[in-house]
């Protein structure tokens, strides 16, 4: 983190993240092409742009998929969230792969013309009407688009200043290009392949993609449903379990009605309840642990004070706290939300409690 | 016909968002958002793309900050 902006902000994790990524994508288009060369022979020999096009194309769809199934694994299993972290570059990647593919395409089948190749690309084929001449391409140029648009305002720039929710809020379009890469591909598919294959596994990993947010969806609302009104309370208190059960520097999520979530804290002998929500990209700091005295987030390491809600100095950002109390060695949390960055004293947990 | 219109429209609004970019990032975006102030070169560019895509958004920031430094928000962060 830095007060003012970077370009990109190093740490070794970013660039193991990074090194891994860029190896795994020449290792991919190495293995599709010497596959290629020995799977396509003639008569249905493939070129080595045409290898080179289907590589790149195939590639940025697995790196989409990647992407889109780490937050709901990181979800089911914590051990992954490390995966959350450089996300966005993962995301640029599949970018800057489907940008090639393009090119590389648009050239290939469109470039030696007559015609300006982005008007041929538009105007060769316009069977929209027809399911098995549909011009596919159209669909993974809208896809694109809305890649560019998302890769571009990927620095924490424009996610300040668009607003962390309308940033989020962009950025859920990528399930659109998602839906529209799926269907560019399958019709494509439909036009050129004889193989069932490739079909099968475009339904294969669209179901796994469905399957994995619903899980996902699922295990949240059970963590929402679990938050119960502490018994004979007359306040508004919710139960949060047992003091002695929270994992020290780490939190236990609970669900305000309404929906707000909350992390609650074990530290230092006591515990204190801050917003779920990081101020950044929306991360949840619950699933976080304390890290140097602060509430971490596990998607970018955005740090909180656990006591006060604000970030140390010198970064300004603040989120809501909450009113916490220990009765009958159980945690209770006060769900009204205090203006963010107010202070609170941690509910102190006895002696003896287990860690 | 309406391809050849679409793409002259769409090459006219890139041609101004490369330009609206470039001023913005030389010249405008300390003014918008004072985290940005003295920030290095690759900053500059790695916000450039996005720039040239939502340039009457920026190019609005920019007179809605007018002369005055820190109009808008505080910032942090990279890419």
């Amino acid at each position: 983190m830095s007060a003012s902006y970077t370009g990109i902000g190093w740490n070794r994790q970013k660039r193991i993240y990074d090194a891994v990524m860029i190896a795994s994508i020449v290792i991919f288009l190495g293995a599709f092409y010497g596959l290629g060369r020995v799977l396509f022979r003639p008569p249905h020999d493939a070129t080595d742009e045409t290898l080179l096009i289907r590589g790149l194309g195939s590639c940025a769809i697995i790196m989409l998929h990647i992407v889109l199934w780490i937050g709901p694994l990181a979800r089911l299993q914590p051990r992954l969230a490390p995966l959350l972290y450089n996300r966005r570059h993962l995301g640029v990647g599949t970018f800057v792969l489907g940008l090639c593919h393009a090119a590389f395409a648009t050239v290939q089948f469109h470039g030696f013309g007559n015609v300006n190749p982005l008007v041929s690309l538009l105007t060769s084929n316009t069977q929209y009407g027809s399911l098995a001449r549909f011009p596919f391409e159209v669909l993974g140029l809208a896809a694109l688009l809305i890649l560019f648009l998302m890769a571009a305002t990927s620095h924490d720039f424009w996610n300040r200043n668009l607003t962390p929710r309308f940033w989020k809020s962009l950025h859920m379009c990528v399930y659109g290009a998602y839906a529209l890469l799926v269907a560019h591909v399958s019709l494509g598919t439909l036009q050129q392949e004889r193989s069932p294959l490739i079909l099968a596994t475009v339904g294969v990993s669209v179901a796994v993609t469905i399957g994995l947010h619903l899980a996902g969806a699922r295990r949240e609302a059970r963590t929402d449903r679990g938050s119960e009104p502490a018994a004979g309370d007359s306040g508004p208190w919710i139960d949060a379990g047992p003091a002695a059960d929270l994992p020290m520097d780490r939190a236990r999520i609970v669900c305000a009605r309404g929906g707000e979530r909350i992390a609650v804290f074990r530290h230092a002998g006591g515990v204190s309840a801050v917003s779920n929500v990081c101020r950044h990209q929306g991360g949840p700091l619950g699933e976080g642990k304390i890290v140097d005295g602060c509430v971490t987030c596990p998607w970018h390491g955005w740090q909180y004070r656990p006591g006060d809600g604000c970030s140390p100095p010198p970064f300004k950002e603040r989120v809501e706290t909450y009113r916490v109390r220990i009765v009958a060695g159980r945690v209770r949390v006060n769900p009204t939300a205090l203006a963010p960055g107010t202070p609170v004293e941690p509910a102190v947990i006895e002696e003896g409690a287990r860690v | 016909m309406v391809a050849q219109v679409l793409l002259l429209a769409m090459g006219a609004y890139t041609g101004l968002g490369l330009i609206v970019a470039l001023l913005f990032v030389t010249f405008g975006v300390a003014r918008v958002d004072p985290g940005a102030s003295g920030a290095p070169l690759l900053f500059r560019a790695l916000i450039a793309p996005g720039c040239v895509a939502l340039w009457p958004l920026v190019l609005f920031w920019w007179c809605s900050a007018g002369g005055a430094a820190g109009a808008r928000v505080g910032g942090r962060g990279s890419a």
